[in-house]
């Protein structure tokens, strides 16, 4: 062989190239399929993604589950700004404004404006801004009261519907049995903290054409952490984290009494402590002012349509097809075991069992859609990460000192302001 | 003979007659020398014993927890063992529809094939470094070297958007490539380099007439295979505990390697607990290859190279 | 990193000749040392030196919102300097997370090489029992990955869970105060100690093994104890690996992220800000400012460079001096 090399290295050349026009020739060709990128966390996403896929064969969805909300939210910043973001996302709804300003997701008025009475104008606001919407609403946490029922009849109280009650029936509880407490209310908790603020009036973030107004330092706020900041010192409620070991203990053992969250708590509580079925109801949110029902929301997620994807309509339709169709709904409910944000999806609830940890309180989702009525409309700011970890570390750093926990939220409300000046925001504040 | 064993011009004097000969000389009484021949003795094997003690301690909690159920996690004595070990590793195995296994099968394919490629890259490297006299060489070797004080995290955002523009983030290969460079092997690979690899040989095959690779194919790298072996196993005990590049660079679950995995089942967010039981009993699982491969290659550890680099 | 230990004309080869001198006639080819090295200098410029450049110059810039938009409008990247440093530079919260590096340092790198070094010459002992188990056993930690020893350790500090209180607890005395503030610093520095004592003590021990018998025997004639024969001759051969270990202590110590994240969920005395790098990660991956993030990285390499350039130098000096 003279020239075994060179033979050899023409023989590869030819396969290569051949198989590169062989390859193209399959993209170029027959392929309809519209595929789309969608990143989703959660039990059951796989499964709700495969009935679209079966439905929709010329629409084909992929799925990945890039983490948790946080960093979900994380990875889409990233991947939007390396250009290679999924077509459809979920997003918590707190991190929704700071995607919009990294200009993650796409303006989707026009997209969805055929569901726009699908959902109530409190759910919308958390995916509104300044008469844009930018994702469709997914799942909601309206938030009640998830307590022991058996603790409160063993200790002769009756089940709070103010929160100046819940003061009064966590002292005695904690009287009663010196080494329960009724809740607790940690630090991290931002979504709480927001929450019952917003119940008292004292929105966080506010916005409209003249600019930001921020709430965190509020009078009414500060009223709301002097609250639970005697109970604490009572020691009626416990301040440490939720969800440690040292919580999922304590809930074991039946020390803790109780959870003021939306109404994925049962879910939750039901994962850690399966063996507390039956003990747990749950009661809407203790009110500030008796007769003032409204509540708000603490969690929840919505879906995105990024700004990266090449179809735009199709994602959307599979949008709203997971959140505002029937049969999206009903998916939602029995393959996903969240609660939907969209009225229909409340009301297909009404008909299911409840969760597992409450097997006894059959009128479960009819507390939930009677709740999820009088929702207050909840705007986030541009900057809820950093709020979250300054609240979280000024509030435990005031725990443990025993200063007042309202300078904490004053602190806090300094450092957002500022960053959002810094930004470039007209912001005012309310306190 | 591992380095470990081996010592230049020892003689082998048990230890017995030392000790006579050390109480023989300083004059002692004999029953208190005796006595403190035999302290001298059990001292240090105790303090020995009680480090052993103190670093097996977690990892021998952590096979135990795994074998309690999620109920009995939290309630009973920790160095109780538990009734729930098959239910707990039939949990972990069946998690989103065995992904535990998927992100063990990664662990082993970064590790793997990066610490192969990252120890080829470093050898060259380092036997070009020690053995040729070029201009730059000092330049290009302080200049790697004084990446080891970049922190990860500074460089992995940067790296991630680099290989989207090349369209590469994302899937294994966004991780595979930026481990491959390695100051560390190249500072190893160069130092055994230096004192494995005879300059004659090297003379004498060029003035034979052979290319350089041929010398490096057949020549160098069978001489430096020791220290290739060590930085292999450096690198792939490093790529397996590599949390950071992996976390930033894959979006899908399915790629994740062991760390990244066993994080996201703690760290699912406020909505739902940390599976604590799935965690710690992948853990548990996870610890088990790796310490096998520190056991039994143990004896190919060319350790000295890190310190060989210093003597004087 | 120009230090004298690691000049080649330092090091001493076993059995080859020093650097190479010019070829002699017969000429090879200049191209075949660029050759071998390039794949790690390409791997090195691209993985690296571009991404270190784009840190720096993020540091540079940051995101604004455009002049007039209220609501949420979109930011864009602009120009603003040496803001961000000046910024970092005055975040008390940063220098005290440095403050807190320092305390931690303190803490784990002596124990840590000191441990390394005392296991290291108890195993070199002639009369030790149970080499091979303690050296293995010791060395185990090295297989455990960070994040997984961070949270073994953790659950080993809960008061629920943990079995040092428990004793504690059926003594009588209350669980031991692992993760509150009086403890918080000696349980971090613990994880680190623990994963990195094996490694460690393994680089000392080879050392230790290089050196030849006969240096000690003579002065085990002299009737030297063993623990003076230690003291006196074994560890100051030692030193050029202690100061290896040592400057990867720190360098380590700097970068310390993986555990206090790790624990950060089981107790509240762990803020978000606790470490330097873990501020970073805040700014890069939570609230989306890596201009923030790029600027205190900056300042965090280049404070690794001075300390180790310190140590180095310290040591060398100390070296010559202090002429075996």
């Amino acid at each position: 062989m003279r020239h075994p090399k060179t033979v050899r290295a023409a023989a590869l050349a030819t396969l290569l190239i051949g198989g590169a026009a062989l390859s193209g020739c399959s993209a170029v060709g027959g392929d309809d399929v519209v595929r789309l990128e969608y990143w989703g966390w959660g039990v059951g996403q796989s499964e709700q993604v495969a009935l679209w896929n079966a439905a929709n064969p010329d629409v084909q969805v992929r799925h990945t589950d890039a983490g948790g909300g946080t960093d979900s939210a994380a990875k889409l910043l990233t991947s939007s700004r390396a250009g290679n973001a999924p077509d459809v996302a979920l997003a918590e709804y707190t991190t929704i404004p700071s995607l919009v300003i990294a200009d993650v997701p796409r303006d989707i008025t026009d997209l969805v404006a055929d569901v726009d009475d699908a959902f109530t104008e409190g759910t919308w606001a958390q995916t509104t801004f300044g008469g844009q919407v930018y994702a469709l609403p997914q799942d909601a946490g309206p938030m009640v009261l998830t307590y022991r029922a058996d603790l409160l009849a063993e200790t002769g109280q009756a089940v709070p519907t103010t929160w100046q009650e819940f003061g009064d029936v966590a002292r005695a509880v904690h009287e009663q049995r010196p080494d329960t407490v009724l809740a607790a209310v940690p630090a991290g908790e931002l979504g709480f903290w927001a929450g019952v603020s917003a119940q008292a009036g004292a929105d966080w973030w506010s916005v409209d054409e003249d600019g930001w107004t921020v709430g965190i330092a509020d009078e009414r706020m500060l009223e709301v952490a002097d609250f639970f900041e005697q109970l604490a010192v009572d020691g009626s409620i416990d301040t440490d984290p939720v969800l440690s070991p040292e919580y999922n203990k304590r809930v074991n053992d039946g020390t803790i009494g109780g959870w003021a969250a939306g109404i994925w708590a049962p879910s939750v509580l039901g994962g850690v402590a399966p063996d507390t079925s039956g003990s747990w109801e749950i009661t809407p949110l203790p009110e500030w002012t008796p007769g003032d029902a409204a509540v708000p929301f603490q969690g929840g997620s919505a879906l995105i349509v990024t700004k990266n994807s090449e179809h735009p309509e199709e994602a959307a339709a599979f949008a709203k097809w997971m959140n505002a169709s029937t049969e999206g709904n009903q998916s939602l409910l029995d393959v996903r075991g969240v609660y939907p944000a969209s009225i229909e999806g409340q009301e297909l609830a009404i008909g299911n069992a409840p969760p597992s940890l409450m097997p006894q309180q059959t009128e479960f989702y009819d507390v939930a859609a009677e709740v999820s009525e009088d929702v207050l409309p909840t705007t986030w700011g541009p900057n809820v990460a950093l709020a979250t970890t300054t609240l979280t570390d000024e509030l435990n750093a005031a725990i443990a000192a025993g200063t007042p926990w309202r300078d904490a939220f004053v602190a806090t409300q300094a450092v957002v302001v500022a960053d959002m000046e810094e930004v470039g925001y007209q912001v005012t504040t309310n306190g | 003979m591992t380095a470990l064993d081996t010592r230049p011009g020892a003689g082998s004097r048990p230890g017995g007659a030392e000790g006579d000969r050390r109480t023989a000389r300083s004059g002692a009484a004999r029953p208190g020398a005796a006595r403190a021949s035999r302290r001298g003795k059990l001292l240090p094997t105790i303090v020995l014993l009680i480090g052993a003690f103190y670093c097996l301690v977690p990892v021998g909690w952590v096979f135990i927890a795994s074998s309690k159920s999620p109920g009995e996690l939290f309630t009973s004595f920790s160095f109780a063992p538990g009734t729930g070990l098959l239910g707990n590793l039939g949990d972990l195995f069946a998690y989103e529809g065995g992904q535990y296994g998927l992100w063990a099968a990664n662990s082993l394919l970064y590790a793997g094939v990066g610490g192969v490629l990252s120890t080829l890259v470093s050898t060259m490297a380092g036997y070009a470094l020690a053995k040729f006299a070029f201009r730059g060489r000092n330049l290009i070797f302080f200049m790697i070297l004084a990446g080891v004080l970049i922190p990860g995290i500074t460089l992995a955002i940067p790296q991630y958007i680099l290989l989207s523009e090349i369209g590469l983030a994302g899937g294994p290969i966004s991780v595979l490539l930026p481990i491959i460079i390695s100051p560390f092997g190249i500072y190893l690979s160069r130092v055994f380099a230096q004192s494995a690899v005879p300059q004659e040989i090297l003379e004498a095959s060029r003035i034979d007439g052979a290319g350089e690779w041929r010398i490096f194919r057949h020549i160098v790298l069978p001489i430096m295979v020791p220290g290739m072996v060590t930085v292999f196993l450096l690198q792939f005990v490093g790529i397996w505990n590599n949390f950071l590049l992996p976390f930033v660079m894959l979006s899908d679950q399915a790629d994740y390697p062991l760390t990244v995995g066993l994080y996201t089942l703690l760290s699912k967010g406020s909505g739902a607990p940390a599976l604590y039981s799935l965690a710690i009993t992948g853990a548990a699982v996870s610890i088990i290859p790796l310490t096998l491969l520190v056991l039994f290659l143990q004896r190919f550890w060319r350790l000295d190279l890190i310190s060989g680099g210093l003597k004087g | 990193m120009a230090d004298t230990a690691l000049r080649p004309e330092m090091t001493h080869p076993v059995t080859a000749s020093p650097a190479p001198r010019p070829a002699r006639g017969r000429r090879r080819s200049p191209l075949a040392p660029y050759l071998f090295v390039a794949p790690a200098v390409v791997l090195f410029v691209v993985f690296m030196l571009i991404p270190l450049g784009y840190t720096i110059w993020s540091s540079l810039r940051a995101y604004r919102i455009e002049e007039g938009a209220s609501v949420l409008g979109v930011r864009v990247d602009r120009f603003v300097g040496l803001e961000n440093y000046v910024a970092v530079l005055q975040d008390a919260e940063l220098l005290a997370s440095f403050g807190r590096l320092g305390i931690y340092g303190v803490i784990a790198v002596p124990l840590t090489l000191g441990l390394a070094l005392l296991f290291a010459l108890l195993l070199d002992v002639p009369a030790v029992r149970a080499k091979r188990f303690a050296r293995t056993a010791i060395f185990i930690p090295y297989a455990v990955p960070g994040i997984t020893a961070a949270l073994l350790w953790g659950f080993m500090y809960l008061p629920s869970t943990s079995p040092f209180s428990y004793v504690t607890n059926a003594l009588g005395w209350g669980p031991i105060p692992f993760l509150e503030a009086d403890g918080l610093f000696g349980s971090l520095a613990n994880i680190a100690i623990w994963g990195g004592v094996g490694f460690n003590m393994i680089i000392i021990y080879t050392s230790l093994r290089g050196i030849p018998a006969e240096i000690y025997e003579s002065a085990r004639l002299d009737g030297a104890s063993e623990l003076q024969v230690a003291l006196r001759i074994k560890v100051p051969l030692v030193v050029p690996a202690l100061v290896l270990t040592g400057v990867f202590a720190l360098i380590g110590t700097l970068q310390l992220y993986g555990e206090p994240n790790t624990l950060r969920p089981l107790t509240t005395e762990i803020t978000q800000s606790w470490a330097p790098l873990m501020t970073i990660y805040r700014d890069a991956f939570l609230t989306d400012d890596l201009p923030s993030a790029a600027a205190s990285s900056t300042i965090l390499a280049l404070g690794t460079v001075a300390l180790s350039a310190i140590v180095l130098g310290v040591a060398n000096r100390r070296r010559k001096e202090g002429v075996s």
